[in-house]
């Protein structure tokens, strides 16, 4: 369904020297799939990601969805942001309408919709607070809640869990695999926590940095539905694998780019 | 991520207390310097200088003689109308100066260079364009007010955080969209800041204009009792003057309160 097809893009640092941040990317994501992608920083992956969105131009290549080539942001994409982005001076009520409220829905309709979504995402009774008076989790929460509001076919999350700590991230991973599984819409998430991706992904895709460059697809053959078993899946041979196998991919990249770059301090070289 | 980060309103006892407080505070300060007034006044025994209780006796008669009422219309019209119209300004072309570099590069310099110019030396002009009329006066008012809100306003706007935008483009919001539901709304805290500068610095052209121009309402009152050497009169208008400046400031901070409630409370100790 999402197609793309040798995209590529160079940044123009302000010293003048050209960053290659993406180069011939070639991928295809199926309808209804849940693909991570996985990489160190500076591998471009947000970058494809907001150019998916239609928030970001590209020099070469196309991106098209369902047929349609991709020339901005469209009703059938909607994205959730690393740093909730959400509306400080609005309750929970207008943040989750604010994308129906932009496309002209009547006030009683967006906010019935709203209501909806904030029972699914388990914030009932917190409508009418702002995103100040919640907790992290709770704010991503509304961002996924704002998402789904518009009833997108792509849903775009950019490193979603990053900025929550470890115990909210896990019930936010369980509660995702559960809305996912409900209404099935084709997903794609970035992330740097491998367990994440192998845990979320029907596939996995591994970038590289400097050109950001896909390096591999590692399909994830673990049994769905997840979300009732999360913890049994962790413990299960295959995840084990997986996750070995992608932290091997990964430090191989670093030493590759430690040897090419021996300036470059530990850490992926920013 | 600091979990229910509330304005506090003085509602709770806490709260009450410090504001009391901060009410006493002023009042001890106001009483303070009303004794020293009165003292040096009563020592000093120059005409110029007169004790507080003194330029209160003259501040009475002036309101029992009626003579302050047409004359402070007067200048609160004044201010009204050019205060008005450099909020107007300031907000549009600031807020096109934030958002559009080639405004700002476009504009910038005029509007530096009229904020640092002294605003009287435009009096000549504007008395010969406009006439020793309220015409003069407003367009004086202007002068000294609008360029603090412009510039204000562009730094307010251009702070706000570019996620926000970015979140409001992804849900396929038009520019005005964007103007009017995030930029404004998120820069309206510091824009607050500018306008009630804003306000002090018309209240002070208002003065300037009446006193230099066109000799009317309060400016005349100053202008007619310094040239008679009544220093009693003087200070007397000078605490209407300042009265008007405080509850014009006033009523921007009551404003501000009401659009920026959801600004969480800064960290000033009581």
């Amino acid at each position: 369904m999402i197609e793309i097809t040798g995209l590529g893009k160079t940044f123009t640092g302000q010293d003048g020297s050209a960053v290659r941040a993406l180069d011939n990317v070639n991928l295809s994501v199926q309808d209804n799939e849940f693909l991570t992608v996985l990489g160190p920083s500076g591998c471009g992956k947000t970058t494809m990601l907001k150019m998916i969105a239609g928030l970001m131009p590209w020099d070469e290549g196309e991106i098209s969805i369902a047929g349609n080539p991709v020339r901005g942001p469209g009703p059938d994409r909607s994205m959730v942001f690393q740093n909730f982005a959400l509306l400080p001076w609005s309750t929970v009520l207008e943040n989750v309408a604010f994308g129906l409220r932009l496309r002209g829905v009547s006030k009683s309709e967006r906010e019935d919709r709203a209501r909806e979504l904030i029972s699914m995402v388990g914030l009932t009774g917190f409508e009418t607070k702002r995103p100040g008076e919640l907790s992290g989790g709770m704010q991503q929460r509304v961002g996924l809640a704002r998402a789904l509001a518009v009833e997108p076919k792509v849903l775009l999350m950019d490193e979603p869990f990053g900025a929550v700590d470890e115990q909210t991230r896990r019930l936010l991973q369980e509660e995702l695999l559960s809305i996912w599984e409900r209404t099935k819409v084709t997903v794609v998430f970035i992330t740097h926590s491998m367990e994440e991706a192998v845990l979320l992904g029907d596939r996995v895709v591994l970038m590289s940095a400097r050109p950001g460059q896909i390096s591999e697809i590692v399909p994830v053959p673990l049994e769905r539905p997840r979300s009732s078993d999360v913890g049994g899946l962790e413990r299960s041979k295959e995840y084990v694998e997986i996750t070995a196998y992608l932290w091997e991919r990964l430090r191989e990249m670093h030493d590759e780019h430690r040897a090419k770059n021996p300036a470059a301090l530990n850490g992926a070289g920013r | 991520m600091t979990a229910l980060i509330t304005r506090a309103r003085p509602k709770s006892g806490l709260s009450k207390r410090l504001l009391n407080g901060r009410a006493s505070a002023s009042l001890i300060s106001l009483a303070v310097a009303g004794v020293l007034w009165e003292i040096v006044g009563q020592a000093a025994k120059v005409p110029f200088f007169p004790p507080l209780t003194a330029v209160l006796v003259e501040l009475w008669s002036m309101i029992t003689r009626g003579e302050i009422f047409g004359n402070l219309a007067t200048s609160l019209a004044n201010l009204v109308l050019g205060f008005g119209l450099s909020l107007i300004v300031g907000i549009v072309v600031g807020t096109a100066m934030g958002r559009y570099r080639r405004v700002n590069a476009a504009l910038g310099i005029y509007v530096y260079a009229l904020l640092t110019a002294p605003s009287l030396v435009f009096a000549p002009i504007f008395f010969s364009i406009l006439g020793a009329g309220q015409g003069s006066i407003v367009a004086v008012i202007f002068m000294y007010s609008a360029f603090i809100m412009i510039i204000n306003t562009a730094s307010a706007v251009e702070n706000v955080n570019p996620s926000l935008v970015e979140m409001g483009r992804s849900y396929g919001a038009n520019e005005w969209q964007i103007l009017t539901r995030i930029i404004l709304p998120a820069a309206a805290p510091m824009i607050f800041a500018g306008v009630r500068l804003g306000m002090g610095r018309a209240v002070t052209g208002m003065i300037n204009g009446e006193m230099f121009i066109a000799v009317v309402g309060l400016g005349r009152m100053v202008t007619v009792a310094g040239k008679s050497f009544d220093g009693a009169a003087v200070l007397a208008i000078l605490i209407v003057i300042i009265t008007v400046a405080l509850a014009a400031i006033a009523l921007v901070q009551f404003v501000d309160r009401r659009i920026t409630s959801w600004v969480p409370n800064t960290t000033k100790e009581s």
